[in-house]
């Protein structure tokens, strides 16, 4: 064991606290100390997702106290998957942005790094939690290091969209806390797992208000439809990497959120149909939206909400096919999507105005960053031999044995619109001629960017050609999300119940 | 027309949501075997601590603390962040002017009392209302008084981010200790004392003082930095 599941948090926690000091020492150190702290997330969360897999849950206690009164984490196979994603990601993204700002200017970098490697311990922590309030102080941790880094620019563009973001998180957070109240009142507990077991008791009114509550509150970090207005300014306007950890980390962590609520939480009636529903119509407007985008990240980021749609609609299939799709296209999500990110902020990274338009012709200029971004495209529509195919089968055949027909056709016709939008771009960079007005000066990415993007493209070869390497390890995170009694008896063994 | 209509959702919104909280019964003591009575009692037989808002914030809840902490340092670096630009490009011209003397002297007297009293406040935290936030809070008004009455009085970003960080670290060391000896993180590994003495209730205390250090340091850099706001 290197170590336990407290330690994913305490670390970043006491690095971001010892970075301004050491970088009055030297000020190389405030890069490095964030990559070897996201290193070590790394290499701790796969060990205990290893030690997982054979060994049963691990659940921990902070402070000495038991299950219900204490706060818990709770690593388990689907934690554990997920941080060990989140953890994976913001490694790459660390090492993409390694020369970010390098001798220009010393405070933005400093604060680029704090911000960024308390994004990711924040979404860590609220998918590794085992407590309501604390999974929403982690919240407000990712919240508000994803303001920061979106008004990082401190341009009028970006200010408006941290405003945006500003207002929506706000109203965010404060519906979550009077969830959070309305359950404290009537059960007299944080614990979710202690929650989950006392819900049969609580007044089905209250209990649905709460559960709209948490949705509307945690849908915003979650991107699903009438909550996302902030996301794709917010994409747009924060530095290239930031984006691709938006779209890999955090809405991961604010789909997790609402699952564990509709899943383990609240036994709500109807709350499946309701995610298949609303999964539906974000997939379908984000999708829609995506077509008619003329600058890159904007239509990366309607993407980015589409596929988070396309995995609500899977998880509210709600059988263990459909949990098990849905996770596979998170992990394809989270590989494909920072990929074409990293890519496509590299092929317009000369631009000012970002515009799909200006990139005719690169793929002569800059044919590597252009093989990765159309590996990418192929990729997140579903062709054949890449990793979005599997998990783009998985979902229709979870669909298609429930019997669930109106969503497959759905889902084949968004299909075909996402392929229109990103081979759009594709037969831009490739087959049009590279003009000296109209195109963008091409950049050079350097190496670091070059290893990441390269790491990813790796990954997405090997989902494709060997998808057996995952899903052993997303199986064992579906049955985990799908057995409620045993994440109540994980947690709760420890101490005696309080009511039971 | 259609604000009509959103005048009109909203109501039914808010009938409906109205009814259901009045019926709600917030602080009624309605269920007997909440996590509250375990609190109440625990913190007197085992922490040994007359404040048991302290000892919830601070023990049984010290992760969210230690979240909370974080926030707010997170929030005061991005303010900095953001208006970090517009210092460095503009003039040395403060928003501020000079107040009379009635305020200079009057703060001049006050302020050491101010002092005092923040950290009267957040070392007794665990034997009397209020604590860390409340203390540091206390400070750092004292600085702002002292920021409006006197227009060169300035206090060195070094030393905030000094304390800060120190704070800080000392907060998460002050766990991984309890972590590497009782066995959890923030676990109490300390004598808990003797009920109503200045030094019980273990690692509470320090705690406690380490965040008023940090919330003081903290509110008083934000204050500065946006007084010291050129335009």
């Amino acid at each position: 064991m290197v170590g336990s599941p407290v330690l994913l948090i305490a670390i970043p926690l006491l690095a971001a606290f010892v970075i301004p000091l050491i970088g009055m020492i030297w000020k190389e150190l405030v890069r490095i100390i964030p990559g070897l702290v996201l290193a070590y997330m790394l290499i701790l969360s796969a060990t205990l997702l290893y030690y997982v897999s054979y060994n049963g849950t691990i659940v921990e206690t902070i402070a000495g106290w038991q299950a219900p009164w204490g706060i818990n984490l709770d690593f388990s196979p689907l934690t554990g998957f997920l941080a060990t994603l989140m953890s994976a990601l913001g490694f790459l993204v660390w090492l993409f942005s390694y020369r970010f700002k390098r001798n220009v200017d010393f405070e933005p970098a400093k604060k680029y790094f704090i911000f960024l490697m308390l994004l990711i311990a924040g979404a860590i922590g609220i998918v590794i939690t085992g407590d309501i309030f604390n999974q929403f102080v982690f919240i407000e941790i990712t919240g508000i290091s994803a303001y920061a880094l979106t008004a990082f620019y401190t341009g009028r563009n970006s200010a408006e969209a941290s405003f945006k973001y500003l207002m929506m998180g706000a109203m965010a957070s404060s519906f979550l806390l009077v969830a959070i109240a309305i359950l404290y009142s009537q059960l007299g507990t944080l614990n979710m797992a202690d929650i989950a077991s006392k819900m049969h008791t609580m007044n089905p009114t209250y209990k649905i208000i709460a559960l709209i509550f948490f949705i509307t509150g945690i849908g915003i970090e979650a991107e699903i439809f009438p909550l996302n207005g902030w996301a794709p300014d917010a994409y747009t306007e924060a530095p290239g990497p930031v984006g691709a950890a938006f779209a890999g980390i955090v809405v991961k962590a604010g789909v997790y959120a609402i699952i564990r609520m509709i899943f383990t939480l609240f036994d709500v009636p109807g709350a499946y149909d309701f995610l298949i529903a609303i999964g539906l119509i974000t997939l379908i407007v984000a999708e829609t939206s995506a077509l008619r985008q003329e600058k890159l990240k904007r239509m990366l980021a309607y993407s980015s909400i589409g596929q988070m749609g396309l995995v609500i609609v899977a998880f509210g299939i709600g059988t263990h096919e459909g949990v098990f799709a849905a996770l596979f296209l998170m992990l394809n999500h989270a590989v494909i999507k920072p990929l074409l990110f990293f890519s496509g902020s590299s092929l317009v990274f000369n631009s000012k105005k970002k515009q799909i338009a200006e990139m005719n012709g690169l793929g002569k200029r800059m044919p590597l960053m252009a093989a990765f971004f159309s590996l990418g495209a192929f990729a997140i529509v579903g062709l054949p031999p890449f990793a979005g195919f599997w998990s783009k089968l998985s979902v229709l055949s979870a669909a298609a044995n429930e019997g669930l027909l109106l969503i497959i056709v759905l889902i084949l016709i968004v299909s075909v619109i996402e392929i229109v939008y990103y081979f759009r771009v594709v037969n831009r960079i490739f087959f049009q001629e590279y003009s000296k007005e109209q195109s963008v000066v091409p950049h050079r990415p350097r190496i670091n960017a070059m290893v990441a993007m390269f790491v990813l493209a790796i990954a997405i070869l090997i989902i494709g050609f060997y998808p057996d390497a995952v899903t052993g390890i997303l199986h064992n995170a579906a049955k985990d999300l799908m057995n409620t009694d045993q994440y109540i008896n994980n947690v709760l063994q420890l101490g005696q119940s309080l009511t039971r | 027309m259609k604000k009509f209509l959103v005048i009109l959702i909203l109501a039914v919104l808010g009938f409906h949501l109205f009814e259901a909280f009045s019926g709600l019964g917030l602080g009624v003591t309605r269920f007997e075997k909440g996590v509250k009575d375990y609190y109440l009692e625990k913190t007197v037989s085992e922490l040994h601590v007359a404040n048991t808002v302290t000892s919830i914030v601070v023990n049984f809840r010290g992760f969210d603390t230690l979240g909370e902490v974080t926030v707010l340092f997170l929030a005061v670096s991005a303010m900095g962040g953001i208006l970090y630009k517009r210092r460095h490009q503009t003039g040395d011209r403060s928003v501020l002017f000079s107040s009379s003397s009635i305020v200079r002297s009057g703060s001049k007297l006050l302020f050491p009392a101010i002092i005092l009293l923040g950290v009267y406040v957040f070392i007794h935290g665990h034997l009397s209302p209020g604590g860390g936030f409340q203390g540091g809070a206390i400070i750092a008004t004292g600085f702002l008084l002292m920021l409006i009455a006197y227009e060169n009085f300035s206090v060195s970003h070094n030393t905030l981010s000094y304390i800060e960080s120190f704070a800080g670290i000392f907060f998460v060391g002050i766990g991984l200790l309890g972590f590497m000896n009782g066995g959890t993180f923030l676990q109490n590994f300390l004598p808990a004392g003797v009920l109503n003495n200045l030094f019980s209730g273990g690692v509470i205390g320090i705690i406690y003082v380490m965040v008023g250090f940090k919330v003081a340091a903290e509110l008083t850099g934000l204050i500065y930095t946006i007084l010291h706001e050129k335009d």
